[in-house]
């Protein structure tokens, strides 16, 4: 895994820009993001982080779906809980309590781990929309309906499923869950406004080369405030 | 480096990651599908009993493994008792236990390494639709490698608010450490681009 695989496709991917269908640009600034990203949220699961509740295993790493979301933009932050299940599923014992491996996609929870990833990706679309500077309510309504109300409709079915309980006790079960999920709904809102504040450049969102010509719509915090030294380091113009 | 991973030199562990995977999970799926009863709840544990002697894990790797999960299977029973009959309470939860512990198998016996190469091989059929494997396999491996890297960053951002006396919320600590890392992200990106990523 050296510069070997590295170097192939650089030569490959930015001949297809040329393509006619809208593709996604993902560069070598998004790939350490999307890297990095994935790994902060297998931090915030480690233990000795912190504790909550004793030592039941509630998790703050639904905290790193919804800041995945509202930081990397609907794509990048899918991509990036792609990247950290996958590193789940390849046997780093990443979630939260030190779990992983393929067994946590047969269990009970696989549905909120599936979930995760398509809840970033609402939470990034809502927080996003329309590249317009960030509000606070579109990132409330983006936390609450991508990092709550999206993991919930993935994770009841499956869990109901899996356990073979009827979906309105499973729900009611899910219930407890609740306030931890609201609490840390309130944490990622005030999170991403401090930074939209504190480090502009953090919201570096979803470009698409080809089709449209947007080729590089830049960050949309960093252009509003103008505190940003554009995001031109590490970023090859293409 | 953490990992789940337990070193030995049995069949199981010599045996390829990629058909591995596949024989395990095709197992695991035959295990999820068993019906809510005594007798189907006797052949998941028979199952996963017989599968962790056989491949040379053992009884005693067993017993941890279901230590690591006791969590899941408090959670799952107790909402089962509540909620369903005694016999299909039990049944579900020994199925579901059995097929966590089955799939661990694989982690337990197959190197990080050797699974990446391995998911990155069972990538290739997807290039047509676009997905470039090597490019996947590269973020994945970055990724890994990262995680201790942060690790490091997130201990530094807490021994300096211990040191200012700042208090340890989620929030005071969720927020420089999103810093530091998003820094250390733009760095890895230029090392990168330097490398002949584009």
């Amino acid at each position: 895994m050296t510069s070997e695989p590295a170097a192939a496709p650089a030569e490959i991917t930015p001949r297809r820009s040329a393509r006619p269908v809208s593709r996604l640009a993902i560069d070598a600034t998004d790939i350490a993001r999307i890297a990095v990203f994935a790994a902060f949220i297998a931090v915030l699961g480690l233990p000795g982080g912190f504790a909550v509740f004793g030592s039941v295993p509630i998790t703050a790493q639904t905290l790193g779906v919804m800041l995945a979301g509202a930081i990397l933009g609907a794509w990048r932050g899918a991509i990036a809980l792609v990247v950290f299940l996958a590193l789940v599923a390849l046997g780093l014992p990443l979630l939260a309590g030190g779990h992983g491996g393929a067994g946590v996609f047969v269990g009970p929870t696989a549905g909120y781990l599936v979930g995760w990833i398509a809840g970033a990706f609402v939470v990034g679309a809502i927080v996003h929309a329309g590249r317009r500077r960030l509000t606070w309510a579109r990132t409330i309504l983006g936390v609450l309906v991508g990092g709550i109300l999206v993991i919930y409709a993935f994770g009841l079915p499956v869990q109901a499923l899996v356990t073979r309980i009827p979906l309105p006790e499973t729900a009611l079960q899910s219930l407890v869950f609740v306030p931890g999920d609201l609490v840390k709904a309130v944490i990622a809102v005030v999170i991403t406004m401090t930074l939209q504040r504190a480090y502009p450049r953090a919201f570096r969102t979803d470009r698409f080369v080809g089709a449209g010509g947007a080729s590089a719509v830049q960050s949309t915090a960093g252009a509003a405030s103008g505190t940003a030294p554009g995001v031109s380091s590490g970023t090859p113009e293409r | 480096m953490l990992t789940l991973y337990r070193p030995g030199t049995g069949w199981m562990h010599r045996a390829p990651a990629g058909p591995k995977a596949f024989v395990l999970l095709v197992l695991v799926l035959a295990v999820s599908l068993l019906p809510s009863t005594y007798l189907a709840a006797g052949i998941a544990a028979t199952v996963t009993v017989l599968g962790y002697l056989v491949t040379g894990l053992g009884l005693r790797e067993l017993g941890r493994q279901i230590v690591s999960v006791r969590w899941v299977i408090v959670i799952t029973l107790g909402a089962q008792l509540l909620f369903l009959q005694t016999e299909p309470a039990i049944a579900n939860t020994s199925r579901v236990l059995a097929a966590i512990l089955l799939a661990a198998m694989l982690v337990l016996t197959a190197r990080v390494a050797d699974l990446l190469d391995a998911f990155e091989r069972g990538l290739q059929p997807f290039a047509r639709f676009g997905v470039d494997p090597a490019r996947v396999a590269l973020v994945l491996a970055v990724a890994i490698t990262t995680v201790p890297v942060l690790i490091r960053l997130a201990s530094g951002v807490r021994e300096a608010q211990k040191a200012r006396g700042a208090g340890g919320g989620l929030r005071a600590f969720v927020i420089p450490f999103l810093v530091v890392s998003l820094k250390h992200a733009d760095d890895l990106g230029e090392a990168l681009t330097a490398r002949g990523v584009a």
